[in-house]
């Protein structure tokens, strides 16, 4: 059923009489948008605009200052009938022209009047500004004079050619850059860690902004549009030049508008590229090599995750509404939202839908919903990420934001829901579904127990490890194990020669015989005396026998226990010498292993809370992270401690733990931790083995009694914030 | 005060005013709007006011000493100082307790200090609540003069014509003392005698004549923003047609404050002209049969609240067809265009379903006359618009009256919000209290009464049903009667006080009814109806629509008195609390004694409209045909009599917001 027009309006009298004109200088531009035509009237001395459907049009076109309002109504009355504009429709035409000053009438001007418009709009946009201080803009000058002086220089390049050029030029870099892909990646570290290159990563943002935006203007400018405006927008505190390029919106063609606003990731991604071809031709670690490296990054990956992104309003927003010749999609999208909340869950009835084309139907579906989840996903991280850096500035950007984006809207919901006269009829039911839906959803976050779970990092640490060392000098024979390996107690490492001892063993056995014999014969002869005095030295010399056959038989060196021999390979000692309390190897007995994990000690009071009886602990191995093996922790030593038991857990080592900066060992943590053991237990879980090797990192998982989101969130929140206020 | 005004300065001042565009504050803005109203009547509070009342009658010892010329010259003084300066506290005493005596000695009448106390809430801008009795003409007139001297010129807004010629009459030798010139405007007045008074100091006149007075100054104004050039067309222009009638708006005493700002408020005042160039009464004649072909439920549903029809798929499909016929039968292209078709038929289904002969309107003469909701009144030179009128003329079957073309309109509340210094007075505004503060920025203040009071208030009685209800009315007036009280019957509708006429013949107790039908008698039968039982005659019963005189006074006789004073009883609640206590108001005027009591029954439409559910809930909680015993009977007419109040209220809120949009948005004034 289609929504009521009603022909009459009481107040058709303030206009019936009226002989509007146009203002000469108003310019009209025809597009059309998904076949259909609409009329873009601009202010070209005001930069206003306002779109008209060509019924419309056609009864703004007959404001010739010679006919009135109730003539011309008429006639459109009788060419178009039902679709002609209503009394009420043709009066709200009539006051947004004329608050737009496109129309002049052939009524005084109220002195009175004009100066509340002008205050109104003031007030509006110093609420924006304050609505959006995320995006706080300041403007600083007029850049038309730089444009027009460089205008010229671009237009021979600004057509297909030139766009080709681009691409084919962009296409190159990047075809250079990939076999150098991973030095690329890796460049990060360095650069973004070293502070004495920060205020070059600040100019090189905002000098290729500024190329960005010149991009804009000058394709703008190319084009015939004034670009009346140059500013800084305050994105998240740091300072983003942007132009006010909305002349483009007259354009006529789709693909003009198009280039206006992609004009800027052009321009970017060109400097990109040139940055691409310094980085990887000058040397490596010179200043001009950090600034070009940082360039390729600002332009390309900003560009690409910012200005390209659809769902904020920056150039890829403009882009996919041309492409899709959807204008005002953003709006559009969420009326969609809030017409299918209102039509489904209130029940209002005659509420329109803002199109009633199916394809445009969809499309603001998907991008409303895409949009709004954005905006969240959006507002959390930049929050959470500012607090992280800069915890009283991220507190107040985040209360304001929550205000702005979230706390006003519900306010504006709650008055709409209150005081809104179509809801006149369904307030009872809009009421009733709203209130159950906040306490659905309070109860659903407050109430009912949700499982919560905690994460932390840890390593694998065996409990049986011994080192193996020589326990004679000797030259290395042979190996009969290498590295890897697994023994038995007991089974030979290595075998020595040791040609020094075994000679030192003959003599001392040859002297033994002969004292021996001399002892027989003494005591044949019935010499007691000194049959007695041989047979101490013989006993001398048989310890020294016993002791020289030990040390023969260490010659082959054994496992102590069972184990995998790390650290060393045996088999790299063959053929050298090897002196006695020299070290073999290690043998690990890895059917007895721990877990040591780490928890930053702002996140982690929970144990605390938990007996680590209870608590459930999940354990993925880095190297078979498919595989789940269930845990138990054994013992919290909840005395923080910055020393990391290991540099796999550190940034360095490539584990989670921020390491201290000026710490080149990679084991000293930037945070006081807590650690804690825990042992695997396969057994408990199904059909899982357990193949952690020391050394390796490995993902926890703890689950901790059930409790509501809600306090979940407080307790994290809570801890956060206790660490931050602390420090 | 007859200082001459020059043409020029009455242009001036009539530019000025349609210059003053007020705006209702909206959001926060109203919010501070109403702290900072409140934190003003912190000042002029009801204690401060009585307090300076009492001192203004302290002094009543020295003005009565004085002789007539020296209160004379003591008056000339303060009006001089009036003029020249601000007028601080002690000056405002002084003369108030002088005016007093002026009033004593010209009329005989002594004002209370209840009456000063009012007087002085009027002089600081108050909207003051009297009880219905304790003498608001002299308050008023107390009031006037300090007005007049300080803003030059003050309109007096009274009831109706009647009132206003009375009032000006009784009160102008006082206002003589005063060196005020006074007048009336009235309705037979030709626009050169209008002139004449309207520059006086005191002007007396209905909110609905100087309402039109001051539009038709506005289209005579065209589009004129200055009165600069205003002068230039004066001069060119001898014959005066640029000449405002209203010389500028400057101060207003509103007389029935509550039913001329809340409930008439966004009534709109339209000066119109017939349209010529289309005949259109065959179209409402076939959109009224149309619509009669159409049924309820299947085609249309109907939103009684709202006034609002709307059509179903069915009825739309039904519609296109019987357009096609019209079409072919050769009727006016109108019925090609299928939305301005719908509309009409639209149009003649609310006339057909939400407008009833009797309530709504009456057919006087073979012409449709609409009835005032809450006044019971005739609005007789009022029409509905956009064709709705037409809609229910071709309904009655009597002719249709040319459509008729908006030249201006305004509302009363956008019109007194023009002045900027309003007062007023009411029986009953503490009930609006919040709307006051909003909209017009003023205060409300509570007079206590002279003497106590002592009305006594029956418990409300509610029934199941209407019959039952008619039935105990029935028998609580013979029961009245019987007593010696003389019995006031308030109805809703013209309709109503008919069939209680009826029921009251079929009992044999006769009675007079005073409706729109008959309101010439008004005066006389609301003096009649404060008779008791004297002689042979039985106490008087009166049957009287909401209207039951503003502005008189029903005086019981001493038989009445003797028998308990006049008992009013209301047989309907009206949609809105003023209007009942206004109309109990009646009784127990003066500490005179009195009772009044209400009827309701579950069928009223009050609880239909805006309780249903609780209706529906009290028809299944009881048995019997009474029901006033139930906990929640009571409570459930008091929560839809808020209900509609509150409905009312967004009502008027809805037409103020679009009127400050207009006037923001579009050129011209």
């Amino acid at each position: 059923m289609s929504a009521e027009r009603p022909t009459f309006s009481p107040f058709w009298h303030r206009v019936r009489a009226m002989r509007p004109r146009l203002r000469p200088h108003v310019q009209i531009t025809r597009q059309f948008y998904r076949g259909r035509r609409w009329h873009v009237v601009k202010d070209p001395s005001s930069n206003q605009f306002y779109r008209l459907n060509p019924i419309a049009h056609e009864f703004v076109g007959l404001f010739d200052g010679r006919r009135t309002i109730e003539e011309i109504w008429k006639i459109s009355l009788e060419r178009h009938g039902d679709a002609a504009p209503t009394q009420q429709e043709a009066i709200q035409l009539i006051s947004q022209l004329y608050n737009s000053n496109l129309l002049s009438a052939d009524v005084a001007p109220e002195t009175e009047q004009l100066l509340q418009r002008g205050r109104d709009r003031f007030k509006q946009k110093a609420t924006q500004q304050a609505i959006g201080i995320m995006y706080f803009r300041i403007r600083v000058f007029n850049p038309d004079a730089y444009l027009r002086w460089i205008e010229p220089i671009f237009r021979p390049i600004l057509n297909i050619w030139g766009f080709i050029a681009w691409a084919a030029f962009v296409i190159f870099a990047i075809s250079q850059l990939l076999p150098e892909w991973g030095r690329l990646v890796d460049g990060a570290e360095t650069i973004y860690a070293d502070p004495t290159l920060w205020p070059w990563l600040v100019v090189v943002f905002i000098v290729t902004k500024a190329i960005h935006e010149t991009g804009h203007g000058v394709i703008c400018k190319r084009f015939g549009g004034v670009v009346p405006e140059f500013g800084f927008m305050l994105l998240v505190l740091f300072p983003a030049p942007y132009v006010d390029a909305s002349a483009a919106w007259a354009f006529e063609s789709k693909w003009k508008r198009i280039a206006v606003g992609a004009g800027g990731m052009i321009f970017e991604l060109f400097v990109a590229g040139i940055a691409a071809l310094v980085w990887l031709n000058t040397q490596d670690g010179s200043l001009i090599n950090h600034i070009a490296y940082s360039a390729i990054f600002t332009a390309s990956v900003s560009t690409v995750l910012f200005n390209a992104n659809p769902l904020m309003r920056f150039d890829g927003y403009f882009i996919l509404s041309d492409l899709l010749e959807i204008p005002n999609l953003m709006q559009r999208a969420q009326n969609l939202l809030k017409h299918i909340f209102k039509k489904y869950v209130y029940g209002v009835k005659g509420d329109e839908p803002p199109t009633h084309d199916k394809g445009e139907l969809a499309i603001l579906l998907l991008y409303g919903l895409g949009a709004m989840a954005y905006r969240v996903f959006l507002f959390v991280s930049i929050t959470l990420y500012v607090m992280g850096k800069l915890f009283a500035i991220g507190l107040v950007l985040a209360v304001w934001t929550a205000g702005m984006w979230f706390i006003l809207p519900v306010g504006k919901w709650v008055h709409w829901l209150a005081t809104h006269p179509t809801l006149a009829d369904f307030r009872p039911r809009a009421i009733a579904t709203s209130l159950a839906m906040v306490f659905g959803g309070l109860a659903l976050v407050g109430l009912i127990p949700a499982p919560d779970h905690r994460r932390a990092d840890g390593v694998v640490e065996s409990l049986a490890s011994s080192g193996v060392f020589f326990e004679t000098d000797g030259f290395v024979e042979a190996a009969h194990v290498r590295i890897g390996e697994v023994v038995a107690e007991g089974d030979p490492i290595l075998t020595l020669t040791s040609p020094q001892l075994e000679s030192r063993f003959a003599r001392v056995k040859g002297r033994l015989e002969e004292l021996r014999a001399a002892e027989q014969e003494a005591r044949g002869s019935l010499k007691h005396a000194e049959a007695q005095i041989v047979a101490e030295r013989i006993s001398t010399l048989e310890r020294q026998v016993e002791f020289l056959r030990t040390k023969r038989e260490s010659l082959v060196v054994r496992a102590p226990h069972a184990g995998r021999i790390v650290t060393q390979d045996p088999g790299a000692l063959v053929g050298a010498y090897a002196r006695e309390g020299q070290g073999v190897c290690e043998v690990l007995d890895d059917t007895d292993l721990r877990v040591t994990a780490l928890l930053d000690q702002q996140e982690a009071a929970w144990p605390e809370i938990a007996e680590l009886d209870e608590l459930k602990v999940e354990m993925r191995l880095l190297s078979r992270a498919d595989e789940v093996v269930p845990a138990k922790a054994t013992r919290l030593v909840d005395a923080g401690q910055t020393d990391l038991p290991h540099a796999a857990l550190g940034f360095a080592g490539g584990g989670s733990i921020q390491t201290d900066a000026k710490d080149t060992s990679g084991l000293l943590a930037s945070h006081p931790q807590f650690v804690m053991y825990l042992e695997p237990r396969p057994e408990e879980g199904d059909g899982v083995t357990w193949t952690g090797l020391p050394g390796e990192r490995v993902k926890l998982r703890f689950t901790l009694p059930s409790k509501p989101y809600l306090v979940q969130w407080l307790d994290r929140l809570h801890k956060m914030v206790q660490g931050k206020v602390d420090v | 005060m007859s200082q001459a005004i020059t043409r020029y300065h009455a242009l001036f001042e009539a530019v000025r005013a349609r210059r003053r565009k007020p705006e209702v504050p909206k959001g926060l803005d109203a919010i501070a709007q109403q702290a900072i109203v409140r934190v003003k009547r912190l000042k002029a509070r009801r204690s401060w006011l009585m307090a300076q009342a009492k001192q203004v009658d302290a002094l009543a010892g020295d003005t009565r000493q004085l002789s007539d010329a020296a209160l004379d010259a003591d008056l000339a003084d303060a009006r001089e100082r009036f003029l020249r300066s601000r007028a601080d506290d002690e000056l405002v005493r002084r003369s108030l307790a002088m005016v007093r005596e002026a009033a004593r000695r010209e009329t005989g009448e002594d004002a209370y200090v209840v009456q000063l106390m009012a007087a002085l809430g009027l002089y600081h801008g108050r909207i003051v609540e009297m009880v219905t009795g304790e003498g608001k003409t002299l308050t008023g007139s107390l009031a006037a003069p300090l007005l007049a001297w300080k803003h030059r010129h003050l309109h007096v807004l009274t009831v109706n014509d009647y009132l206003a010629a009375r009032d000006a009459e009784s009160r102008a030798p006082i206002y003589r003392r005063c060196r005020i010139d006074v007048g009336a405007i009235q309705q037979e007045q030709d626009p050169s005698a209008r002139a004449e008074i309207y520059a006086m100091g005191i002007v007396y006149g209905t909110p609905k004549q100087i309402t039109a007075d001051y539009l038709r100054d506005q289209i005579r104004l065209g589009q004129m923003t200055s009165a600069w050039t205003g002068r230039q067309r004066m001069a060119l222009d001898a014959s005066g047609r640029a000449a405002p009638l209203v010389p500028g708006l400057h101060a207003a005493l509103v007389d029935e404050a509550d039913a001329v700002l809340i409930d008439e408020g966004v009534v709109p005042l339209i000066i119109a002209r017939s349209r010529q160039e289309e005949e259109l009464s065959e179209v409402y004649r076939q959109a009224t049969r149309l619509a009669e072909r159409l049924d309820e439920g299947p085609d249309f549903t109907i939103d009684k609240l709202r006034r609002k029809a709307e059509l179903k798929r069915r009825g739309e499909h039904r519609l296109s067809q019987m357009f096609d016929e019209l079409h072919e039968a050769g009727a006016d292209p109108i019925w090609r265009a299928q939305r301005r078709s719908e509309e009409l038929v639209r149009q003649a289904l609310v006339a057909r379903h939400c407008y009833q002969h009797g309530q709504h309107y009456h057919v006087v003469d073979g012409q449709v006359v609409i009835v005032d909701e809450y006044t019971g009144r005739f609005l007789a030179d009022r029409s509905w618009e956009h064709g709705l009128h037409q809609a229910v003329e071709a309904k009655e079957g009597v002719d249709v009256t040319a459509d008729r073309e908006t030249l201006a309109r305004m509302s009363f509340q956008r019109f007194f919000r023009s002045y900027p210094f309003l007062c007023g007075m009411t029986g009953t505004a503490a009930d609006a209290t919040g709307e006051m503060e909003k909209v017009y920025g003023r205060p409300v203040v509570v007079i206590p009464t002279n003497r106590p009071m002592i009305r006594e208030q029956g418990p409300m009685r509610v029934f199941r049903t209407q019959q039952s209800k008619w039935a105990a009315i029935v028998d609580a007036i013979d029961q009245a009667q019987r007593a010696g009280q003389p019995t006031l019957i308030g109805t809703r509708s013209i309709e109503a006080s008919e069939f209680l006429s009826a029921k009251l013949d079929q009992r044999g107790i006769s009675h007079t009814v005073l409706n729109a039908l008959n309101d010439e008698e008004e005066a006389d039968l609301i003096a009649g109806a404060g008779r008791g039982m004297s002689g042979g005659q039985v106490p008087a019963v009166t049957v009287a629509t909401n209207m039951a005189g503003r502005g008189t006074d029903i005086v019981p006789d001493p038989e009445a008195k003797a028998a308990g004073g006049l008992r009013v009883i209301l047989t309907e609640m009206h949609g809105a609390k003023r209007v009942d206590r206004q109309f109990i108001g009646r009784a127990g005027r003066q500490g005179d004694p009195g009772a009044a009591q209400v009827f309701v029954s579950l069928d009223d439409e009050l609880i239909r409209n805006h309780a249903s559910e609780l209706a529906s809930f009290l028809r299944r909680t009881t048995t019997g045909e009474e029901i006033t015993r139930h906990p929640f009977a009571r409570r459930a007419f008091e929560l839809a009599q808020r209900r509609s109040e509150a409905f009312a209220r967004r009502n008027r809120e809805g037409v103020l917001r679009q009127d400050d949009w207009i006037d923001k948005y579009l050129p011209g004034g």
